[in-house]
């Protein structure tokens, strides 16, 4: 299917493989079908030049344009960009003015209601040293709050739309995928009690990891993974914590062949 | 959709805060019928203020935290999230339209309402895509993450040093990538003031509550006052009640605690009903 204007010259993608964000983009630019390349690197030039000079939030991902000239980050930022710009037909959007600011106000609660509570939960939970357990309990009930108010929202919809917006999946849906598909890890619960008490969700979520697009994207993470010699949760193989990862790259004390 | 227009228009008749802000002005034609329900807070203030900037008349509801308003029935109906703020108003056709996330709420406001791009840039336009980037930053880093500093330094029942210093840590950070980038101009974007720093003006002038100095960051500093110069953020700032956030610096921690201990009470309840779903 081709229903978007292709870019003639690669969209530059710059991320670290670990963190969901940049997955957020690439779901999209695999959805769309778009000429994209890869511009991976190591977490520990994230605050470094060049990235830096990219983005001077110095977060994944970030992009490069050449067919506009346009650099941005803040991936819910990029992926309207790349809406916008690309995808001409409207296959993950809406042309009315109700369906288009819906989907923008659902990538909204993306951005602000679902990723950092989960970016915090996944910190306490696996990344920080120490057990601090109300830190745990507060980020984990925020999530299952989340969870709770996308059950709301699809239950208010038909049998035929259980999508976010409108009858058909948005990149609004898409965007909530990378982070729901981390649940059972950050929350460290089975995928059946993860999902406990919102069956609408789990089958919104089900439905976009077959795609073909997702599937692709998560090979492509596992290779980029794997190319840096990274464990699941980022940090590298042959270091125990991510303290430990921190404290290496402060001293210089990261070396690569 | 109609359900909800029923709801929001019967409200307006009874729910007894609700008030009138620049109905003397020039009403907005074609149908505009735009209804605020919102608390004075940095995320309830963004709206308020660019509403004023573009002078548009609204009404204004005060939902109360205290009360725990925002998740009553009739709230949820228009915020499923049960957060503020959220909007409604009428499209030219007469179609009801409600909307929450007050980045989407700016961008829908901006989008039909300012089409001289007084406080904009048009849309698909590399400023316009730059304010997309700054506004996403605000809601996904700058807001999220003050706001963990917010609890963890003043309203977390327990004293945790570790949330306190990674959050205020966090927001110190995140003014610094806002300091570099006023270092290139007055504005977070190109020439003008536009969504992407009403977005932020809020936050940063509540710095004090969170705990953060702006000694280190005197282009933050020095923008923060010029936004407040402007008519349009003066007014809005106080809707819908007196903002409050300048006087945090004149009073003493004492002070201070005594405000936070206010809102622990139902910021904890809020917290337990959460947990309890």
């Amino acid at each position: 299917m081709t229903a978007t204007l292709n870019p003639p010259k690669p969209i530059r993608v710059w991320l670290t493989p670990p963190g969901p964000n940049g997955w957020k983009t690439i779901f999209l630019l695999e959805e769309l079908s778009l000429n994209y390349v890869f511009k991976s690197f190591r977490f520990d030039d994230v605050k470094k030049p060049p990235f830096i000079d990219i983005n001077p939030n110095g977060r994944i991902p970030a992009i490069e344009d050449p067919n506009t000239g346009l650099t941005l980050w803040e991936s819910g930022a990029i992926n309207q960009y790349l809406i916008e710009q690309y995808d001409t037909e409207k296959r993950l959007t809406f042309d009315d003015v109700i369906n288009r600011n819906l989907c923008n106000q659902f990538l909204q609660f993306q951005m602000s209601g679902q990723g950092p509570y989960y970016g915090q939960c996944g910190w306490f939970q696996h990344l920080h040293a120490e057990k601090i357990q109300s830190a745990i309990d507060r980020y984990s009930n925020e999530i299952k709050r989340v969870l709770g108010v996308l059950e709301i929202v699809l239950s208010k919809k038909g049998e035929h739309e259980q999508w976010l917006v409108g009858d058909k999946m948005t990149y609004a849906d898409m965007a909530f995928v990378p982070w729901n598909s981390r649940l059972s890890e950050v929350l460290m619960q089975l995928w059946d009690e993860v999902f406990e008490g919102t069956p609408r969700v789990r089958a919104w979520h089900e439905k976009m990891v077959e795609l073909p697009s997702w599937k692709r994207a998560m090979e492509h993470r596992a290779r980029l993974m794997d190319e840096q010699g990274l464990q699941w949760n980022g940090v590298p193989k042959g270091i125990e914590t991510f303290t430990e990862y921190e404290e290496k790259i402060e001293k210089g004390e990261m070396k690569y062949d | 959709m109609q359900r909800i227009s029923q709801l929001a228009s019967h409200l307006t008749k009874t729910h007894p805060k609700t008030f009138l802000r620049n109905f003397t002005s020039k009403m907005a034609s074609n149908n505009s019928n735009i209804h605020l329900y919102t608390v004075g807070t940095p995320n309830g203030i963004k709206v308020s203020i660019l509403l004023e900037e573009l002078g548009l008349p609204y009404k204004v509801t005060p939902i109360s935290f205290s009360k725990n308003e925002q998740k009553e029935p009739w709230f949820l109906e228009i915020n499923p999230n049960g957060r503020i703020p959220a909007l409604t108003d009428t499209l030219p056709d007469g179609t009801p339209i409600n909307l929450f996330e007050s980045g989407s709420i700016m961008q829908y406001l901006v989008d039909r309402y300012d089409t001289e791009h007084k406080v904009s840039y048009p849309r698909g336009s590399k400023e316009g895509y730059e304010v997309n980037n700054w506004l996403h930053w605000q809601m996904g880093g700058l807001g999220p993450m003050q706001g963990q500093a917010n609890h963890f330094f003043r309203y977390a029942p327990e004293k945790i040093q570790y949330g306190i210093d990674r959050y205020q840590n966090e927001t110190r950070r995140l003014y610094s990538v806002m300091e570099r980038q006023l270092e290139k101009g007055d504005y977070l974007v190109g020439d003008r003031a536009t969504i992407a720093d009403f977005a932020c003006w809020g936050w940063v002038a509540a710095h004090h509550w969170a705990g953060v100095s702006l000694d280190e960051f005197p282009k933050l500093e020095a923008w923060l006052h010029r936004l407040l110069e402007r008519p349009g953020v003066e007014k809005g700032r106080h809707v819908p009640s007196p903002h409050t956030a300048f006087d945090m610096k004149n009073k003493s921690e004492e002070e201070l605690e005594k405000e936070a201990e206010k809102s622990k009470a139902w910021v904890q309840a809020g917290m337990k009903a959460d947990a309890k779903k």
